[in-house]
């Protein structure tokens, strides 16, 4: 079993609440561009499409980690990143193919943990177009 | 910086191209907090009394508030500026997410003066501020003009700009602050344009933090809360203002014919009903807010297939469709679409085309715009009003750019029987007759006719009793302590920067709560409102200084001496003395002579010193 985030692109408004809290959570400021998720608008705004991360079973983040820094953490079946052992090479935000990894200068390499399991975002969102869904058989 | 602030104002010269990035007074930040009151207090300190506002030294200015760029729901930016519109203050305010974006690029504010020898763009990447040329973009519709700042610059980069309109310094011109988010009202648009300033554009990585962090988070999730249980907001979440179309109808307040009528059979095809069927596919919102009072869609069929639209709010339903007898929704989402493409307020342009269409049915002037006759029911004429506007093309562009109050004056006599605006503003769509309240929130506003400044309609019509008390409509009397209340509350709320729509669902109690958490200030709800009492009386010793006069604080003839025809308000009007009894209770009231200048007396009570400037540049 592992946990995700759904995303239901056509109920999202755009209005950036999972991003604001996302960032204020894991940075302790707001600001959308600092959250590990992304909402993309498309066609002149008729579209709003949110990017999380989707916690890969072939997770290239952690493929390409030369330190070692990413493991999956079995309880939830998330993908989550040791600060203590990654070196901020910046390799994993490279690859990801959903560009949802964020690295800054003497930060480290920082990703989707789930929050552990109870995703903020998921409880921020006003319409539901972020939702928390387990899926799969026992790990 | 952990209290809201980033603690820095950016100061940008056009005619030298120097930049300087200055930290805010204290005393600024104690006294009047940001947003609005920043607004307020520095175009006072900074403006040489009596400049034209399309001269290089009225300031440009771009604020936001403590609460804006955080979680707090439903929080915007403005503009401030000097109106070449009405000659008064002029605050604009907007959506979208440009407002936090300044915020996230390290700056509470922009503060643009001077005049650049060729057109640039302003553009900001945290730290690095940087004039660039933009004569390539010259002419540029706004939507094209930001899809091309974003390939040239980043394509996260959020962008403010203007279209023809501001550049043709017509006085009707916005500031767009993409998408269909708008600096709309009083010409802010055309003082961009005197600058040569055709864009803002910034990308910010910073953070905003809070001072106490887990009262913050209370505070939001009471207010996010609130906003989804109310009523009020719940119905934006649903329909957006469209609703209000059919609602100001019935109660006889949505102007038809250049505002000669009250009501409309084309209101229900104008409102949600109608955009549903023919426009509407999704909610959208601005950054940090939880009602999504936007509806993006498209048209599908007919002549104006393809127009890709925000709803057609309220006010440009109304104005565009309603006041100049136009029931075709699919022809007012294109028109409303042209508007906001060539950068021109749909108030305004609503307000003139209404006064060109009356000029031509009284055979006052030239009945055919490129070939199509100038009349009421026309969308063609319409499109053609607007785009001689925004082009100050012929005769009809060159007249109607400067608003129906000039306008009015250069057609002569008797033009100015139907020339419906309050200090130079177009009025927007709430017709006051039968709605005494109304008619002084209009006469008093600081921007001229503005509605969003004190709107009794929810009170002396929508049935919300106002202390208690169920009001007359129709009366006059005890009508200025209703305007004052709201008026000064707005105005506090105007420097967080709220959005009028959450504050139809959050209470005054949970605003205290988030600013109070936010700044690590200790407000009082008595403190609130003395701010927007020191504010309000800092925009009026502004427009007294700069030449407006109590004999200003009127409504045009319209309202006055002719009895409204239709609706439940029939037969009744605005009288010369209604006015008089309004606005002798409102100055007194506000601590004001019968002059309307605030008393000594008043001006010390709010700790105003007029001749101490709080900022210098």
């Amino acid at each position: 079993m592992r946990t995700i985030i759904l995303t239901n692109f056509d109920l999202c408004t755009g209005c950036q609440i999972c991003q604001l809290t996302c960032s204020e959570l894991t940075t302790g400021a707001y600001n959308p561009r600092q959250a590990l998720l992304e909402v993309l608008v498309s066609q002149d705004g008729l579209v709003h499409r949110p990017v999380v991360c989707q916690q890969c079973q072939n997770a290239y983040c952690q493929a390409v980690c030369p330190a070692g820094a990413v493991s999956l953490w079995d309880t939830i079946g998330a993908v989550v990143i040791d600060p203590d052992v990654c070196t901020g090479c910046g390799l994993c935000a490279r690859y990801c193919p959903l560009g949802v990894i964020r690295v800054e200068p003497g930060r480290g390499a920082r990703k989707c943990h789930l929050c552990g399991g109870d995703p903020a975002c998921v409880k921020a969102c006003p319409t539901g177009a972020l939702e928390k869904v387990v899926v799969g058989r026992d790990i | 910086m952990k209290e809201g602030y980033m603690d820095c104002i950016l100061v940008v010269d056009l005619t030298t191209g120097r930049i300087e990035k200055r930290s805010i007074p204290p005393r600024l930040k104690e006294d009047y907090v940001g947003g609005k009151g920043f607004g307020a207090r520095i175009l006072y300190d900074l403006l040489p009394p009596q400049t034209w506002a399309l001269a290089p030294e009225n300031p440009l200015m771009f604020f936001t508030g403590p609460l804006t760029g955080t979680a707090a729901p439903s929080m915007r930016a403005c503009v401030v500026t000097k109106s070449p519109l009405t000659g008064t203050f002029l605050d604009s305010y907007f959506g979208g997410s440009f407002g936090p974006e300044i915020k996230y690029a390290g700056y509470d504010g922009i503060i643009i003066t001077g005049q650049a020898p060729e057109p640039v763009y302003l553009w900001i990447e945290d730290q690095k501020v940087e004039l660039r040329p933009a004569k390539h973009l010259s002419g540029r519709d706004t939507f094209s003009t930001v899809q091309l700042i974003k390939e040239e610059t980043r394509s996260g980069a959020r962008v403010a700009c203007i279209g023809p309109a501001g550049e043709n310094q017509v006085l009707l011109a916005l500031i767009t602050c993409e998408y269909n988010r708008q600096a709309g009202r009083g010409g802010a648009g055309a003082v961009m344009g005197s600058k040569n300033l055709k864009a803002v554009a910034v990308y910010g990585t910073r953070g905003v933090a809070v001072r106490d962090r887990e009262r913050f988070l209370a505070a939001v999730e009471q207010a996010t809360q609130e906003v989804r249980t109310s009523p009020d907001t719940k119905a934006l979440t649903e329909s957006g203002t469209a609703a209000s179309v059919p609602f100001a109808s019935e109660v006889g307040l949505l102007p038809r014919l250049n505002y000669r009528y009250g009501t409309f059979t084309g209101a229900v095809e104008l409102s949600d009903h109608g955009q549903r069927k023919h426009l509407w596919l999704k909610n959208a919102a601005c950054t940090g807010c939880p009602i999504a009072c936007s509806k993006v869609g498209v048209i599908r069929s007919g002549r104006y297939a393809g127009t890709v639209s925000d709803i057609v709010e309220y006010e440009s339903a109304a104005m565009l469709g309603a006041n100049l007898d136009i029931a075709d929704i699919k022809a007012v989402t294109y028109l409303t679409h042209l508007c906001d493409a060539l950068g021109l307020d749909t108030i305004s342009a609503g307000g003139v085309a209404g006064f060109a269409m009356e000029a031509v049915e009284r055979g006052l002037a030239e009945p055919r715009l490129n070939g199509v006759e100038l009349k009421f029911g026309s969308p063609e004429a319409a499109e053609q009003i607007i785009r001689a506007v925004a082009h100050k093309e012929g005769f009809w562009g060159q007249l109607l750019a400067q608003g129906v109050k000039r306008a009015a004056d250069q057609l002569g006599p008797g033009a100015e029987e139907f020339a419906v605006h309050v200090k130079g503003l177009e009025t927007p769509a709430w017709g006051p007759r039968g709605c005494a309240g109304m008619g002084l929130a209009y006469m008093t506003a600081d921007r001229g006719g503005c509605h969003q400044r004190g709107f009794t309609v929810t009170y002396e019509i929508g049935g919300v009793p106002w202390e208690g008390k169920q009001l007359d409509p129709l009366s006059p009397y005890g009508k200025a302590g209703m305007v004052i209340s709201l008026q000064n509350y707005l105005a506090a709320l105007d420097t967080f920067v709220k959005c009028d729509f959450g504050g139809f669902g959050i209470i005054p109690e949970t605003y205290l709560n988030l600013f109070n958490s936010c700044t690590g200030r200790d407000y009082s709800l008595d403190d609130l409102y003395r701010l927007g009492e020191r504010i309000w009386n800092t925009t009026r010793l502004f427009n007294l200084r700069e030449g407006i006069t109590g004999s200003q604080d009127t409504l045009p003839p319209r309202f006055v001496r002719e009895p409204l025809p239709d609706g439940p308000g029939k037969g009744h009007r605005i009288s010369d003395q209604d006015m008089a009894v309004m606005l002798e209770e409102y100055y007194r009231e506000r601590g004001w002579d019968q002059d309307g200048k605030p008393l000594a007396a008043k001006l010390e009570q709010l700790k105003i010193e007029p001749h101490q400037k709080l900022f210098t540049i």
